[in-house]
């Protein structure tokens, strides 16, 4: 074969290959935090004493990362909309965790009751006056 | 007597203003914003606000994590916190105001009252002065606010680039939902 027909294949190939990877990269949907491996586990008072302590350095380490926080339930909040959260103590009256659940995770957040303690995963989306997690979902 | 009358009076409006000084809070506020054009849906939620206000004063704060807003693709959520809304340098995103006509909404009664919001919105880290119409619900002891306003990017110091320029729109308009409970 002659080498501009390869050369031209290859390109060919190449160009192919670019398009996919665009297509690829532009309708992917964002991560399922479900089956992620956490970057950290703890609970939610060190969580929140983590921020309290160094809010830039705790963000750091754990904003946009999945973690698996632990804690007693304080309060179990399910809207009609079909938003679910629930909110961990932490010991400090102040701060708490906001977990926001997948919407699909509606029926196993009606399962849990006020005072039971738990494992939540979600991904860290920083602090306002509680530490909020996202995209959450129980975890075993 | 006079003096009885008033010291009674006093009293009463004292233990009134005392009660009537309530309020309101949630942890759980929805914020949504579309920015959809043709070419593209963009309709992000964020489903952790927090919002209270004073059933007095009728001032009323909201705060939001920008990186707390859930898109359909991954890539949009990408560019809207690194590239467009800075959310590392500028994390979150308030609004702190009045509620003008408190007076008006009686707290007591269910009922859909309309109220307008006054005050200072910041996103991207710029600070603008606004008045926004919304609506509050009484339902019991919940209170529920909703309101509808749009942001032209442009005035927050949101520049898009001209490759996106077609599938952004320049207006972003926002949707607020929350459900407040009083502060015990």
């Amino acid at each position: 074969m002659a080498v501009w027909k390869k050369t031209a294949i290859t390109i060919v190939l190449l160009a192919v290959c670019a398009l996919l990877y665009g297509i690829y990269l532009y309708t992917r949907k964002p991560a399922d935090v479900r089956v992620q491996t956490p970057v950290a586990e703890m609970t939610a008072a060190a969580l929140v004493g983590d921020f309290s302590a160094d809010e830039t350095a705790a963000g750091k380490k754990y904003i946009d990362h999945a973690i698996v926080v632990k804690g007693k339930i304080a309060e179990i909040k399910t809207d009609t909309n079909g938003e679910a959260t629930v909110i961990l103590e932490s010991g400090d009256p102040l701060s708490s965790v906001t977990c926001s659940f997948y919407d699909d995770e509606m029926s196993s957040v009606q399962k849990l009751k006020v005072g039971q303690e738990v494992s939540i995963k979600g991904i860290c989306t920083g602090k306002l006056a509680d530490v909020i997690l996202n995209k959450c979902s129980i975890e075993d | 007597m006079m003096y009885r009358l008033f010291l009674v009076a006093s009293i009463l409006l004292l233990a009134v203003s005392g009660f009537a000084q309530k309020r309101y809070f949630t942890k759980t506020g929805v914020v949504s914003f579309e920015a959809s054009t043709p070419l593209e849906t963009i309709d992000p939620v964020n489903k952790s606000a927090m919002s209270v206000f004073d059933a007095t004063s009728g001032q009323i704060e909201f705060a939001v994590l920008i990186k707390g807003f859930e898109f359909k693709k991954a890539l949009m959520q990408e560019h809207f916190n690194e590239n467009y809304m800075e959310s590392g340098k500028y994390p979150k995103s308030t609004f702190k105001g009045t509620i003008e006509n408190m007076q008006t909404v009686n707290l007591q009664k269910d009922g859909n009252y309309p109220v307008r919001a006054k005050g200072v919105l910041e996103i991207h880290g710029v600070k603008k002065q606004v008045s926004v119409p919304g609506t509050f619900t009484v339902a019991g002891q919940t209170v529920r606010s909703t309101a509808q306003f749009n942001v032209l990017l442009s005035d927050y110091g949101i520049s898009i680039p001209g490759v996106v320029k077609d599938k952004i729109s320049k207006n972003a308009k926002v949707t607020v939902n929350c459900s407040y409970t009083p502060i015990k």
